[in-house]
């Protein structure tokens, strides 16, 4: 990989690439969010159709509570994927078993689990900070492009493409569930699985894109996409390709904004798709008034 | 009462959820070919005797369904169960069923006309493209039908298919439901709150409240209803 950063960084230092190719942090940043945007880009509109949307946010929050148990049982900082693959699976799977059996709103449900699991973060992240320095921590918890590595590249891509995989070989089950999960169970018999598959993968590309966007700003990435797409979407391929192709946008967008103004990198990528929302509702209300006139 | 070419044999149909018993002892026989409808008020049990008869509830007693051909049956749902914020078109749609590839990445050419045909055939010729939110309540109950007719089943259930319709929208229903009986009469098992309906379309018909409380051609078992006011039913005189 060092020979290819090299050469990039020669092709920006002769002037055909911009100036911030010279690094290859901003490169190897650049190739995660390419990889990120995509996996959790396409996953959103899925997620928003589930309306998996706050069960998100927990598990993002879940993500902090795992990187501090990671950190206490001596994971190191850069790669404490064990802590965190592990209580947000762990979580995942524990609010979707406790929402098929309870009686109680899902939202009141996972708003339980996100008290709890922010609790014990917090108690954990005050013995932790005496072993780290805090802007370590910062760097998870709202994502950093020096932080990561070639390892955490491979790493995406690999559970990013299994992801993809699986996600492609069952698409059409998960949306029936999506859509009706009362015929999803009549035609597969395969609705709680689909569930506990579904949030399985979720929690995979979670894990695996926090270096980049950060544990407490991936909810914004696994919503807002669709949630901008769905204004312009009138069949599932277009809002496929809308949720995809904004995340894109918002994260190159956000990739560059964050090295030219020295902001992190997940803010400026929360910020870039949270603006593309809002000119996706003005685009669908234009849409919807041209129609009202005719 | 033993029938003479039944389909579904339900005999001492128990159902508890929690620690509520939902139906006591419910037995009835859906003839081949006919037009069974169940009707009561809310709460009745009568979605949950189609629940149990699908196998997503457990119960005590015994249900026999006797097969002829590949033993398929086919589902309407009511449409509220269709989440509407989901911008699928009615042609993606009926292809999740049917096909393996992905929707995102476009229904085949083959796959596509036999979903014109289908939607054809409930009265929806153009409204392939037409996302579900884009459909009124009739023209999404008749996509939910089309759905349930292919391959044509032995048996098709359907639970309150009419239900918060406008008269127009049942009609239509009816009419193509009235058309499919013609072409291939299916068995049909179908709750309905809509007494003028029932009349229309029941060869026989089950008044449930928990327990069966009549049984018989519509003109007899419904006989009881409509003058005492005990059930909001539509189209009662």
């Amino acid at each position: 990989m060092e020979v290819f950063y090299a050469w990039i960084a020669e092709q920006a230092r002769s002037g055909i690439l911009p100036a911030s190719f010279e690094y290859a942090f901003f490169v190897r940043g650049l190739i995660a969010v390419l990889l990120v945007a995509p996996l959790l880009g396409g996953m959103s509109h899925l997620v928003v159709s589930r309306r998996l949307a706050f069960f998100s946010a927990a598990l993002g929050h879940a993500a902090l509570t795992g990187l501090t148990i990671g950190l206490v049982l001596g994971e190191p900082i850069n790669s404490a994927y064990g802590g965190i693959f592990g209580f947000c699976l762990l979580t995942a799977v524990a609010m979707v078993f406790v929402r098929r059996r309870s009686k109680l709103p899902p939202d009141t449900l996972i708003g339980v689990f996100l008290a709890l699991s922010l609790g014990l973060g917090i108690c954990l992240l005050v013995a932790v900070t005496k072993r780290f320095n805090i802007h370590q921590i910062e760097a998870v918890m709202f994502g950093s492009l020096l932080t990561v590595t070639d390892r955490d590249l491979v790493l995406l891509a690999g559970v990013g493409l299994a992801v993809g995989l699986v996600l492609c070989r069952r698409y059409n089950e998960l949306l029936l569930d999506s859509v009706s999960p009362t015929l999803s169970r009549f035609e597969s018999g395969r609705s709680a699985f689909n569930e506990y598959l579904f949030v399985v993968l979720l929690t995979c590309a979670i894990v695996v894109s926090l270096k980049v966007i950060g544990a407490l700003l991936v909810e914004a990435l696994v919503v807002v996409p669709a949630a901008a797409a769905r204004n312009l979407s009138r069949s599932m391929r277009a809002y496929l390709l809308w949720s995809v192709g904004l995340a894109l946008l918002a994260c190159v967008g956000g990739l560059f904004i964050s090295n030219h103004l020295l902001v992190p990198t997940g803010g400026a990528i929360v910020l870039s798709v949270g603006a593309l929302f809002f000119v996706t509702l003005a685009m669908a209300g234009v849409r919807r008034r041209g129609i009202n006139a005719r | 009462m033993k029938s003479a070419d039944p389909i579904v044999e339900v005999d001492g149909m128990s159902v508890e959820i929690g620690s509520e018993r939902v139906l006591r002892s419910v037995s009835l026989t859906v003839e081949r070919g006919s037009c069974h409808c169940i009707v009561g008020p809310n709460g009745a049990g009568k979605s949950t005797l189609l629940a149990a008869l699908l196998g997503r509830v457990e119960f005590g007693g015994s249900a026999r369904i006797h097969w002829r051909g590949d033993g398929r049956i086919g589902f309407v749902p009511q449409r509220t169960e269709i989440e509407p914020s989901v911008p699928i078109t009615a042609c993606e749609f009926l292809a999740l069923g049917r096909s393996r590839r992905p929707v995102f990445a476009g229904v085949g050419r083959r796959r596509r006309r036999e979903i014109a045909y289908l939607l054809e055939r409930v009265g929806l010729p153009s409204h392939a493209d037409l996302p579900l939110s884009g459909l009124s309540g009739g023209e999404l109950q008749r996509l939910l039908l089309a759905n349930a007719i292919d391959p044509m089943p032995e048996l098709l259930i359907m639970d309150e298919p009419t239900a918060g319709l406008d008269i127009e929208g049942s009609d239509r229903f009816e009419a193509v439901l009235a058309n499919l009986r013609d072409a291939s009469a299916p068995s049909i098992l179908m709750v309905s709150h809509d007494l003028a309906q029932v009349h229309r379309l029941a060869d026989e018909v089950t008044v449930l409240d928990r327990k069966v409380l009549q049984r018989g051609a519509p003109g007899e078992a419904l006989a009881g209803i409509g003058g005492g006011g005990v059930y909001d039913f539509r189209g009662q005189s």
